[in-house]
């Protein structure tokens, strides 16, 4: 149990890695850099886990009530927010992309050789 | 490269990673029980010294809130990329008709979808409003709520059909919202410099215990940042639904920057 | 507060408030507002900066947002608030940014004038980014700005929006974001063992505790992160994508001081805090030099090869990014003012040299070498500009990179080092000046290798006149003409505020510099001479010199897929230096 929540980190990172190395699909490309995201989230969170504790939110238990760490939630949190817009920066090229070339296969995709 | 070589790579590196990996995590602090005293004082200050119940939004709006700016840029920076690449010589102005693939069936959108739509749009809007409000007392936040309030664009999307959705949201309204969010927060952060004080020190009136107006300048910050959620969100929504709008006569297909 | 304490906050806020100003405003500006606003607030933060790194060699200036000082928490080892901690080094790199900016601003002039003052915005956001970048004391403010400069820098690559832009943007992005993830799990790491986030604590703690693979581990993800900004081998091959294709005003940043901002980031971390941890300073002392070593090697050898100017100049920035890491890997007190110098001088000519290459693409639609062939002797002023920039970048001893180069060979005088430095200088050097002699003189010889390079016609709007684009190019150059003993004094302050140690005597380092430039001059001179080999002995030495240029072509394969195989393998071999070595 001590080190599930490291294993499951590295398991998704190392998945996301291969998805992306494997892909076929820009968009599916993308899907799998996500994942890898969720791995640094999921070790961030772990990283500020305290066994028994409850969330750092004062608003039903007094001040005192073991909690977890909320400086690693706060990190969290606000990278979401800003990794949903790079996501759609990512599918914004994509779709420009698939207008100038008429596939999204990285194969295909190779910057500054027109005769591709 | 081909597929075999990339994998032949691929595969040793991974090999040689998940044993450094072990290795580190077999060092690692135990989990659930962290050797860090940052969380846990923070948790025991903030309540005190800001009249805060979330703790989260102390570290968020006050205690790390030049992160906080930080990452607010970072939002508006993507979404303005985005619009930029999404628009590219399409042009702004509102064209009343969505596009129609030829050959797809046009279905009429029916009553209950229209109804649940409206009905469930201005529930989020009001719903993440109400988070955004509360973002110092309740789980919450600009972020959060910002971004629930933001959804329920996409409800009205379906709801109402291209043409009235189109009509109803302006891009100068919404780049407004966020622009002015951004700034307000950057003064927040500038005018305590102004008077002799650290950039962003929290010196207003700290309010009451968990009451709507807690935390001083926290509590402004937290809704600043929800508008300029709401106006990119709303920024990025926008863009990715003019794609689907009928092409005009005067689109050009660009190529290089000409 | 002291004036200083209270005006350092100004140099991020600043431009952050006003590119925010700028977006509400964007459908109400006019015209020529957007460049007006950007070029006046880019001097101010130049002469903000500048400000502050002569109010700081008495000691940083230290400023704690919202009040949030160490003593709050009433416990030592925790810091609860993010600091900005000014010191010399850090102002100075900050002031060069702006002035870098500035310089840009006036060059794209009118570049982009028909989208609604966006691209000042997203620069307005990157400038902003890089001074956070260089001023803060915290590691996760570090990651925010670090992560802000690369949003902006994906979104300028593609603002073209032609085929080659578009896909050299994905790449960029794919690539720097998993930079991001790595940077992030390392912070995480280092947050897990330290229970703090600012340096100098994060650095105490690491210095009395023995070193532990936790710490290691962070090093080496923080490491790859920003090693994948600074394009060193295996984390490079991005950069020649993304230079390539962006818009030459943003190249030039990208190139002046983006990537280099890595390498300085780096250094900050070594210094401040790992230099306590004995396992990560061998891995910086060897395993980096070597790192440096093959980028100098890889990045001169490409840049020789290649006939698309932007492309060549993006492997010749990797070349000299090498040579950078060299010095940084020595963690001395002149190697670190070496490394400031040719930080600054870099950025210079790199710019200057991308602005040329602007000025191609607006004059003549084309930055191939071999199409471009004679057309120069229109633009012949152009011509003084390139031949100048390249002489400096081959090692020309005037002015602040051969004075940097001194400085580095004296913090590292192995064999391996110098030999790293003459190569890549006189390489890329060579490189420059054979594409000058093509485009401005008139003479080729037969092309071998570059033949077969990457290359593409494009275009860049050319409305702006020669004088206005020449400008900035004459200016950047003229101060990289100054010898750096103006601000010896400055510079050894800035160099021991980050890393402390003596000063040796200086050395006359005019042997090799007569070797490196020697070199600059005779390899492109032997080049446009070359005749078609017509003997059966010239072909077969002439298809064994191309083979290793046309294997490492195609390793430079323009597919994201097989970059991320690269990074990992550059990540696999830190991880394991740092297991087995």
């Amino acid at each position: 149990m001590n080190v599930l929540a490291w294993c499951v980190v590295a398991w998704l990172f190392g998945v996301g890695i291969y998805g992306i190395v494997t892909s076929r699909h820009y968009v599916h490309m993308i899907g799998c850099l996500t994942v890898c995201q969720s791995a640094t989230y999921v070790l961030l969170l772990g990283i500020g886990y305290r066994w028994g504790a409850g969330p750092p939110i004062f608003y039903d238990h007094p001040p005192g009530t073991p909690a977890v760490d909320p400086v690693m939630q706060a990190l969290v949190l606000t990278d979401i927010v800003v990794s949903a817009a790079m996501t759609a920066l990512l599918l914004a090229i994509a779709l420009q992309v698939h207008k100038r070339r008429g596939t999204l296969d990285p194969q295909h995709l190779r910057p500054l050789r027109p005769s591709e | 490269m081909t597929q075999f070589w990339r994998l032949a790579l691929l595969i040793p590196a991974l090999v040689v990673l998940a044993i450094a990996a072990g290795h580190v995590i077999l060092t690692l602090p135990a989990f659930g029980d962290p050797l860090s005293q940052y969380g846990a004082t923070v948790d025991a200050l903030a309540p005190i010294l800001r009249n805060v119940s979330n703790m989260v939004s102390a570290v968020n709006f006050d205690i790390r809130s030049i992160d906080t700016l930080g990452e607010e840029s970072m939002l508006i920076c993507a979404v303005t990329a985005t619009v930029v690449l999404l628009r590219g010589r399409r042009g702004e102005e509102i064209v009343e008709r969505a596009g129609h693939l030829p050959g797809r069936e046009w279905l009429e959108r029916s009553d209950a979808t229209v109804l649940v739509c409206r009905l469930i749009a201005t529930a989020l809007f009001l719903f993440g409003l109400s988070v955004i409000l509360h973002g110092t007392v309740t789980p919450g936040g600009g972020f959060q709520g910002g971004a629930i309030a933001a959804s329920g664009f996409i409800l009205i999307y379906l709801g109402e059909g291209y043409s009235t959705w189109r009509r109803m949201l302006h891009s100068e309204v919404l780049v407004a919202v966020e622009g002015f969010g951004g700034l307000a927060f950057a003064l927040a952060a500038a005018i305590p410099l102004a008077f002799g004080y650290a950039a962003m020190q929290n010196v207003l009136p700290l309010g009451t215990w968990k009451d709507l107006y807690s935390g001083g300048l926290m509590a402004i910050v937290n809704l600043v940042i929800g508008a300029a959620v709401i106006g990119s969100f709303g920024m990025l929504l926008l863009e990715f639904m003019e794609e689907t709008r009928a092409p005009k006569a005067g689109d050009i297909e660009d190529e290089a920057a000409t | 507060m002291p004036l200083a304490h209270q005006l350092a906050p100004l140099a991020v806020l600043a431009p952050l408030g006003i590119a925010f100003l700028m977006l509400a405003l964007s459908h109400w500006l006019p015209p020529r507002s957007a460049d007006i606003t950007a070029v006046i607030v880019s001097l101010a933060l130049v002469a903000l900066c500048g400000w502050l790194a002569a109010q700081s060699l008495h000691g940083p200036i230290v400023h704690w947002f919202g009040a949030w000082t160490p003593e709050i928490s009433g416990k030592p080892g925790v810091v609860l608030g993010i600091a900005f901690s000014v010191d010399p080094a850090s102002a100075m790199v900050a002031a060069f940014c702006a002035l870098l900016f500035a310089a840009t601003f006036v060059f794209a002039w009118g570049y982009f004038d028909h989208i609604h003052a966006h691209f000042h915005v997203l620069m307005l956001l990157f400038l902003a980014a890089m001074i956070g970048f260089c001023l803060t004391r915290d590691l996760f403010n570090l990651f925010v700005w670090f992560e802000l400069m690369g949003i902006a820098a994906f979104a300028l690559t593609a603002y073209p929006l032609g085929k080659s832009s578009l896909e050299g943007a994905f790449n960029f992005t794919i690539t720097n974001a998993l930079g991001s993830f790595l940077m992030l799990a390392g912070v995480g790491l280092l947050y897990a063992r330290t229970g703090t986030l600012d340096f100098v604590t994060m650095g105490r703690v690491i210095a009395s505790v023995p070193p532990d693979p936790v710490i290691a581990g962070g090093f080496c993800l923080i490491a790859a992160a920003l090693l994948t900004k600074a394009a060193i081998v295996p984390f490079h091959m991005w950069l020649s994508d993304a230079h390539a294709v962006a818009p030459s005003p943003v190249s030039v940043i990208f190139s002046g001081v983006m990537v280099s901002l890595g390498l300085f980031g780096l250094l900050k971390l070594i210094a401040i805090v790992f230099a306590g941890n004995a396992q990560v300073m061998m891995l910086v002392h060897v395993g980096l030099f070597w790192l440096g070593f093959a980028t100098a090697l890889i990045g001169g050898l490409m840049a020789w090869a290649q006939r698309h100017l932007k492309r060549l100049l993006a492997f010749s920035t990797i070349a000299h990014l090498g040579i950078m890491l060299i010095a940084v890997a020595s963690v001395s007190a002149i190697g670190t003012e070496g490394f400031l110098v040719y930080l600054v001088g870099h950025g210079l000519v790199k710019g200057t040299l991308f602005m040329i290459a602007g000025i191609f693409l607006a004059r003549f639609d084309s930055v191939d070498e071999l199409e471009l062939y004679g057309e120069g002797r229109r633009i012949w002023p152009v011509g003084i500009a390139m031949g100048t920039a390249g002489l400096l970048l081959g090692g020309l001893p005037w002015g602040l990179l051969h004075d940097a180069t001194d400085a580095m060979h004296e913090g590292d005088s192995g064999t391996a080092a110098l030999a790293a430095i003459i190569v890549g200088t006189a390489l890329t050097g060579a490189a420059v000046l054979r594409a000058a002699g093509r485009v401005f003189l008139g003479c080729s010889g037969v092309p071998a290798v570059e033949l077969t390079a990457p290359t593409e016609r494009e275009r860049e709007k050319g409305n702006r006149p020669l004088w206005l684009m020449l400008l900035p190019c004459m200016v950047l150059l003229a101060i990289a003409l100054l010898p750096a003993d103006l601000v010896e004094s400055f510079l050894h302050h800035a160099a021991t505020g980050l890393v402390p140690g003596k000063f040796p005597p200086p050395k006359s380092g005019m042997l090799l510099a007569a070797i490196t430039f020697a070199l600059t001059i005779l390899i492109p001179a032997a080049s446009l001479l070359r005749r078609r080999p017509t003997r059966w002995i010239a072909r077969r030495i002439a298809r064994f010199e191309a083979a290793p240029f046309k294997a490492m072509q195609i390793l430079h394969s323009g597919r994201v897929t097989d970059y991320v195989v690269w990074m990992m393998v550059g990540l696999a071999v830190l991880a394991g230096w740092l297991k087995f070595g």
